[in-house]
């Protein structure tokens, strides 16, 4: 079977700008979920996908063509780009059998292949109204179906989640299971694990530019629970809170502020303890004002990674 | 795959009707109508006759100033337009010939840009006429060659200001640099350094093909003239030449464009 993808040694920086470095990877045909926090490098290694831009050093093969300014990598691949921008003075059915015209579809077919995606991705009824009034979430579908609506045998998806409301985002995740059961391979970004997972067991985690591991999300879930969380909570009488919660699941540390009004607290089991937080503050009357999970993203449990 | 001539008839249609209703658009419509409206203030409230009025405002204000830019305003925006609003992106990742999309844009602006010189060179020449001060008539010498050159003038100017789209980050700055300052000067400099200017050629058309109240615009009475045929093939080459270097240039070019 071809690799869906082959890089060896690619590399990408915008000026002195790292974007990608020393990515040497096979991936199989399937949804890959790439996950990693901001800057990671998610967006440039799916432009060079997408044949938007070129490595700076290095090889890409996409399908087994180099995909830069490739007409034959286009007809096969859907891209959905981060930036929220469409043609504003179109309507989303004119645009979508717009792109599906520079596609080479007769104008017809255009129009009910358009029609056909924008029903697809739940924007039957609003197809007809100019997209400067779209919200957020209809823009980002629109994107979609103008990504889907030539059905491509590779659909690169930058943040395709970001900015939907629940239902859009489950409509959109079933939309790209069912193209993944129709056999379109998807490359799909996100910050966010439990969006990736909903999606894929099977993710590539990105960080400063580099393939920090390539595996299954078990594998990053248990990764996730060795890494110690912090809560900082503020309290009426931090020193009564924090006598009580060093029994509670998981409590690694504690640190109580010079003012006896907050304490913070490294914990292996994040969910067990805000679990039983409740109870144990009420018990003894801690009067909690706030609390804080200050490295509850991703990027802090990359950085545990890395050190 | 559809090939460069549909993939640039694509482009063409869907951009000529969008670009109607833009700011751009009123941007030129605005430039544009300043040749008549001064045509109309002077011949309603001044002293010149109508051939002054025509050739004057023809010459120094239509095809030095509003012809280049007009075509900076719409040349220069073929391709950066679509990088600025990002969209780009679609366009660059579909299976076209990456030249049909300066292609089919330019050629889109160029229309555009024509519809307006033609409407703006007739109107002033139009308008000029009503001067009540006596003299000549405005004739078809004072008219066809202006109109000519202004066609010819918005064509090749907005080739040039198209293909810095592609060149360079900001055409608009190097568009406005070259058209008045380096144009400017070279074109009012003695001697053959003028022919290394677009004005050169546009005022060659109208002087050796119009009326003789041309040679006394200034700028004229001492100007020697190339051939009307050579000023208009150098004019072509010109323009064909800039098309297929920015042609060439955004095969190859990649746009990174920030989320």
């Amino acid at each position: 079977m071809t690799a869906l993808l082959a890089a060896r040694d690619l590399a990408r920086w915008y000026g002195p700008v790292v974007g990608l470095v020393d990515v040497s990877l096979e991936l199989e045909p399937g949804v890959i979920g790439l996950l990693g926090p901001n800057g990671a490098g998610k967006s440039t290694f799916l432009k060079l996908v997408a044949g938007e831009i070129r490595p700076s050093r290095g090889t890409i093969e996409v399908l087994g063509r180099n995909p830069f300014a490739n007409r034959a990598h286009f007809a096969e691949t859907g891209f959905v780009p981060q930036q929220d921008a469409l043609y504003n003075d179109m309507s989303g059915r004119d645009f979508v059998a717009f792109l599906l015209r520079l596609s080479g579809h007769s104008a017809r077919e255009a129009r009910d292949r358009a029609a056909q995606a924008l029903e697809r991705v739940g924007l039957a009824d609003a197809m007809f109204r100019p997209t400067r009034g779209y919200s957020r979430g209809m823009r980002q579908r629109t994107k979609i179906a103008q990504a889907i609506a030539h059905t491509p045998k590779l659909l690169v998806a930058d943040e395709p989640l970001a900015g939907l409301d629940p239902i859009a985002r489950r409509g959109i995740v079933e939309l790209m299971l069912e193209l993944a059961r129709d056999g379109t391979s998807i490359l799909v970004s996100s910050h966010v694990l439990h969006e990736v997972e909903e999606l894929t067991h099977n993710v590539l985690l990105l960080h400063r530019g580099r393939v920090l591991a390539q595996g299954q999300v078990p594998e990053i879930r248990a990764l996730l629970s060795r890494h110690p969380r912090k809560v900082e909570i503020r309290a009426r009488d931090a020193r009564a809170l924090a006598r009580a919660v060093l029994d509670l699941p998981g409590v690694g540390s504690l640190r109580i502020s010079a003012d006896g009004t907050s304490l913070g607290v490294e914990t292996h089991d994040l969910e067990g303890f805000l679990a039983a937080l409740p109870r144990t503050a009420a018990a003894v009357r801690a009067g909690i004002r706030s609390l804080e999970t200050p490295d509850a993203g991703l990027e802090a449990v990359f950085e545990y990674l890395v050190s | 795959m559809p090939g460069l001539a549909t993939s640039t008839w694509l482009l063409f249609r869907t951009q000529l009707s969008r670009m109607w209703w833009s700011r751009r658009a009123l941007a030129c419509l605005a430039l544009a109508a300043a040749a008549p409206v001064m045509a109309w203030l002077v011949a309603a409230f001044g002293q010149a006759t109508g051939v002054e009025i025509a050739t004057n405002l023809g010459w120094l204000l239509l095809l030095q100033v509003i012809v280049p830019l007009l075509a900076l305003v719409s040349g220069s925006a073929v391709v950066t337009e679509e990088i600025e609003d990002r969209t780009i992106s679609y366009l660059f990742s579909r299976p076209i010939p990456r030249a049909s999309v300066l292609l089919g844009r330019w050629l889109a602006a160029l229309l555009f840009v024509s519809t307006l010189l033609a409407v703006s060179s007739l109107a002033t020449v139009l308008l000029a006429s009503r001067s009540a001060a006596p003299g000549a008539a405005v004739g078809s010498g004072i008219a066809v060659p202006l109109l000519e050159a202004a066609l010819l003038g918005g064509a090749v100017y907005s080739a040039i200001f198209a293909a810095a789209g592609v060149f360079f980050r900001h055409p608009m700055i190097v568009g406005l640099g070259y058209a008045f300052a380096i144009e400017g000067f070279l074109a009012n400099l003695p001697g053959r350094n003028q022919a290394l200017t677009v004005q050169y050629y546009l005022r060659s058309i109208v002087g050796t093909t119009g009326s003789d109240a041309w040679r006394e615009v200034e700028g004229f009475e001492l100007s020697r003239f190339d051939s009307a045929a050579s000023a208009l093939v150098t004019l072509l080459v010109v323009l064909v030449f800039f098309l297929a270097a920015a042609s060439w240039r955004i095969t190859r070019r990649e746009f990174v464009l920030g989320a």
